[in-house]
C-alpha cells in the first residue's frame, strides 16, 4: 500500500513510501538556509586558516609595497615609489626574463610528459600500480635533498657530465655555464612535478568513455589519432588546470635556485623570487620586497588569463 | 544593506586595519634607548641572549655559558639570565623576523658584516664596557664601530690568513718553499697542475662571502672596497682590477676547481677536503686538519701584493634598544665580554681573545700561536650599512669574469655603476 500526500491541488497522488514528503516553499527555503550555515560551520576552521594565513599576509603584503619599511624604524609612506624604482631597476628585469624563460622551459614539457606517463599507466598490467608509486615519489621527495644530490649530479664530476662527454660534449657543469643552467634547473623541476601532473591526468583519463576509442580503433585510427582527437579533446579541462598550476609553481621556484646556484652563475638563473628574497631578508628592505611580490602576483594572474583563453575556453 | 556595500565595508575595514598595523610597526619598532648608561647597584630583569655553535659541542657551548650565568648572578642575583643557541644557518632570517615582530631578543652574538644593518635596532655598548675597551685589539673595537659608537662589545676573533698543505709541496719537490707573494703562487701553479693538484679554491659562488674570496685579494693589492667617507665605492679601482685579474688569472689556468666558480658542493667532494690545494686563504686549519692531517697543516702570513692583508671576523655581543632589562642585558654583555670569560670562550672555540692582555692562549701550539700572529695583519672589512646590497652587486660580475663573461674592468665598472646608487 501505498502512502498519499496532498498536491498542491488538493487532489492525492500515489508516491513510494520512501520518497521525502514535498515540502512547502517557505520551509524549503528555511532548510535551505539551516544545511548552508552548517555547511558554512564546517567551512569556517579551514576559512578562517586560509584568511589568517594566505589572505591576510598577501593583502598586508600588497599594502607594504606602499611603504619605505626599515627593521627597528618602521614604515613610512612612499606611495609608488617602490614601483617607479621596480620599473628602472634592471635586476627586476633580468629576474622576471629568467623566471619567464624557467616557466617556458618547465611547463610544456612537464604537461607533456605527464599526458605520456598517464597513458602509459593508465593501462592495468602486472607492476602498474608500483610504477605508479616510483613516478609519484619525485613530489614527496624533499626538494632541497634533491637539490644537493643534483648539484652532485651536474657537477664536472658528476655522472650527468661524464654522460656529456661520453657522447662527445663538454664535461663542464651546465650548473656553470649561463646557457646550460636553466635546461639543468628545469630538468631537475620537471623530474620534481611530473608526477603530480601525471596523478590528476590519470584521474581524469579513468573515467573517458572506452567506447568512443574502441570505435576509433576498429575504424582504423591509430594510437597517435585516437590521443590527439579523443583522449586530448576530453583532457582539455585538466589540462588547463595544471597548466595554471605548473606555471604558478615554475614562477615560485625558489629551493632549487637556493641551493642549486644561488642565481648564478652571473644571474643567468637568478629568478623574481630569488630576488624578493634577497631584498626581504639579506638587504631587509621589506617595502621593496613587498612590491616584487605584488609585481609577480601581477604576472602570474596575466598568464593564468591568458592560459584560461588559450586552453581553458570552451569553444 | 546591499551586497556590494557590504564588500565596500569589508574592503575598507581590511585596509585600515592593515595600515593600522603598519602605523604600529612604525613606533613600536624603534623605540628604546640608543646609549644607555649603566645604572648604579645591581641589575634586575630578565635578559634572553642569542648565540650560535661557536663552540661546536653543543654541550660543551651551554656548560660554558651556564658556568658564565652562575658567576654573574653572584653579582647580580635578581637577574634572569636565559642564553639560547641557535644554527647558523637562516640566522639573519630568524632575527630580523623577530625583531620586525618585537619578539628580538636583549643581547645578540652578531658579526661586524651584520652589525651595519642592525645597526636601527642597537644600543651602543660604549658606556658598559669603559674599563675593559683600552685593551680591544685595534681591528676588534673598529669592527664593532659605527659612526663612533660601539654597537657590539667583542667577544672573540679569528683570522684566515694563508694555510697550506706541506704533504702537497712535499709531492711536487718544492717542501717548504711556500709562496709569500701572489707572483710565488703563480709561479708554483703550472708544477702544481702537471701534478694533478689546485694551486688554491676560490669560492666564487653568489652566495659565499666576498670578505673571504675576493676582498683579501683586493686589500693585498692596496685596494678598499669604499671610498674613505663611505659614500661611494672604490672597487673599480686600478688596484681592483689587478685583484680581480689575478682571480681570473688563476681560473684561466685551470690552477684552481672550476665548480666552485659557480657552486657551493658539499665540502667533502671539494679538491679541498681531498688535498687536492696547495693552499687556502679561504679556510682555516679547522675546516682542513680532518682533511690534510694535523701535521701537513702549515699556517703562514697572509699573501703579499702591495700589503699583507687577511680577513678575519669577530663576534660580539650587541645591545637590543628595544630590550625591555636594558640595563640588565648591559651589564651581562660586558660581564660576558669581559677579558677572562672572552679568554675560555676563545680557548674552549679554537679561536681567540679580542683583547692584548689575553695573547698566548695556546702556549706552544705551532698552528695557533701563528694564526694569533696573524691577527696584526687581519681586519674584518669595512663597516658600511651597505656592505651586502654592494656584495650583492659586486659577486655576479665577479663570477661574470671568473667564467669569462666579462673582462675584470668591465665587470668591476658595471658593479660600481649598480653599487654606487645603492649608497645615495
Amino acid at each position: 500500500m501505498t502512502a498519499t500526500a496532498p498536491t498542491s491541488d488538493g487532489l492525492t497522488a500515489d508516491r513510494p513510501p520512501s520518497a521525502r514528503p514535498p515540502v512547502p516553499g517557505k520551509t524549503r527555503r528555511i532548510m535551505e538556509r539551516r544545511e548552508a550555515r552548517i555547511g558554512l560551520l564546517f567551512a569556517l576552521p579551514a576559512f578562517a586558516l586560509f584568511l589568517l594565513f594566505r589572505f591576510g599576509p598577501a593583502i598586508a603584503g600588497v599594502a607594504l609595497s606602499f611603504f619605505d619599511y626599515t627593521i627597528g624604524v618602521g614604515a613610512e609612506w612612499t606611495g609608488v615609489e617602490n614601483f617607479r624604482r621596480m620599473v628602472d631597476d634592471p635586476v627586476f628585469w633580468s629576474a622576471l626574463r629568467v623566471t619567464v624563460v624557467m616557466s617556458v622551459l618547465i611547463v610544456p614539457v612537464s604537461l607533456a610528459i605527464s599526458t605520456f606517463m598517464a597513458l602509459m599507466v593508465r593501462r592495468s598490467f602486472r607492476g602498474s600500480g608500483f610504477y605508479r608509486s616510483v613516478f609519484f615519489l619525485p613530489v614527496v621527495t624533499s626538494l632541497v635533498l634533491a637539490a644537493t644530490v643534483f648539484t652532485w649530479v651536474f657537477s664536472s664530476n658528476g655522472p650527468w657530465s661524464k654522460l656529456m662527454g661520453t657522447l662527445g660534449f663538454s664535461t663542464d657543469s651546465w650548473l656553470g655555464s649561463t646557457v646550460l643552467v636553466l635546461p639543468a634547473l628545469a630538468m631537475v623541476a620537471i623530474w620534481s612535478r611530473f608526477g603530480y601532473g601525471m596523478l590528476i591526468l590519470l584521474a581524469r583519463m579513468q573515467d573517458l568513455p572506452r567506447e568512443l576509442e574502441e570505435a576509433a580503433s576498429i575504424d582504423g585510427a591509430g594510437a597517435w589519432k585516437r590521443f590527439w582527437h579523443i583522449i586530448a579533446p576530453q583532457l582539455k579541462p585538466t589540462l588547463f588546470f595544471l597548466a595554471v598550476i605548473e606555471t604558478t609553481a615554475s614562477f615560485q621556484i625558489f629551493d632549487l635556485v637556493y641551493v642549486m646556484t644561488a642565481g648564478g652563475p652571473a644571474r643567468a638563473s637568478y629568478n623574481l623570487v630569488f630576488y624578493i628574497y634577497d631584498q626581504g631578508f639579506k638587504y631587509f628592505d621589506l617595502g621593496y620586497a613587498s612590491a616584487l611580490g605584488v609585481a609577480l602576483f601581477a604576472v602570474t594572474l596575466v598568464v593564468a588569463v591568458i592560459q584560461r583563453y588559450l586552453i581553458g575556453r570552451d569553444k | 544593506m546591499t551586497l556590494r556595500t557590504t564588500k565596500r565595508l569589508w574592503t575598507a575595514a581590511l585596509a585600515v586595519g592593515t595600515l593600522g598595523a603598519l602605523s604600529a610597526c612604525a613606533g613600536g619598532a624603534g623605540a628604546g634607548d640608543s646609549t644607555p648608561t649603566p645604572e648604579d647597584g645591581a641589575a634586575s630583569g630578565s635578559v634572553t641572549m642569542w648565540t650560535y655553535p661557536v663552540i661546536a659541542d653543543e654541550a660543551a657551548h651551554k656548560a660554558f655559558w651556564d658556568e658564565q650565568i652562575a658567576a654573574f648572578q653572584e653579582e647580580n642575583p635578581d637577574v634572569d639570565v636565559n642564553v639560547e643557541i641557535y644554527p647558523w644557518a637562516g640566522r639573519d632570517e630568524t632575527l630580523a623576523t623577530a625583531i620586525a615582530g618585537n619578539k628580538g631578543p636583549d643581547v645578540v652574538y652578531l658579526i661586524p658584516d651584520q652589525i651595519p644593518k642592525y645597526s636601527k635596532s642597537l644600543a651602543a655598548v660604549d658606556n658598559y664596557v669603559t674599563d675593559q675597551v683600552g685593551d680591544l685589539r685595534e681591528n676588534a673595537a673598529q669592527a664593532v664601530t659605527v659612526d663612533g659608537a660601539m654597537l657590539g662589545s667583542p667577544l672573540v676573533m679569528n683570522t684566515k690568513p694563508l694555510v697550506c698543505n706541506a704533504a702537497v709541496f712535499d709531492a711536487i719537490g718544492e717542501s717548504g718553499n711556500y709562496p709569500e707573494t701572489w707572483d710565488d703562487l703563480m709561479a708554483l701553479a703550472p708544477k702544481l697542475k702537471d701534478a694533478g693538484y689546485d694551486a688554491t679554491n676560490y669560492w666564487g659562488s653568489v652566495d659565499a662571502t666576498l670578505n673571504e674570496s675576493f676582498y683579501p685579494l683586493l686589500w693585498q693589492a692596496g685596494g678598499s672596497v669604499f671610498s674613505e667617507d663611505g659614500s661611494s665605492v672604490a672597487f673599480d679601482s686600478p688596484e681592483g682590477v689587478e685583484a680581480l685579474q689575478f682571480a681570473v688569472d688563476l681560473a684561466e689556468g685551470g690552477f684552481i676547481e672550476k665548480d666552485l666558480l659557480t657552486t657551493i658542493p658539499a665540502f667533502e667532494q671539494t679538491n679541498t677536503a681531498k688535498g687536492k690545494i696547495a693552499c687556502t686563504w679561504q679556510q682555516g686549519p679547522g675546516d682542513v686538519a680532518g682533511f690534510w692531517g694535523e701535521e701537513n697543516v702549515v699556517v703562514l702570513p697572509p699573501l703579499t701584493e702591495a700589503e699583507s692583508v687577511a680577513f678575519g671576523t669577530v663576534g660580539s655581543l650587541s645591545l637590543l634598544k628595544t630590550s625591555k632589562s636594558l640595563d640588565a642585558a648591559g651589564k651581562w654583555a660586558a660581564f660576558a665580554t669581559s677579558p677572562e670569560v672572552t679568554a675560555e670562550y676563545a680557548k674552549s672555540a679554537g679561536w681567540f681573545s679580542p683583547y692584548e692582555s689575553e695573547s698566548g692562549l695556546y702556549g706552544d701550539d705551532p698552528v695557533q700561536s701563528a694564526l694569533e700572529d696573524s691577527l696584526q695583519y687581519t681586519t674584518a672589512g669595512e663597516v658600511n650599512e651597505k656592505s651586502r646590497e654592494v656584495m650583492g652587486v659586486l659577486a655576479p660580475e665577479i663570477q661574470a669574469a671568473l667564467i669569462g663573461e666579462k673582462t675584470p674592468e668591465q665587470a668591476l665598472k658595471d658593479a660600481a655603476a649598480a653599487a654606487d646608487p645603492l649608497l645615495g
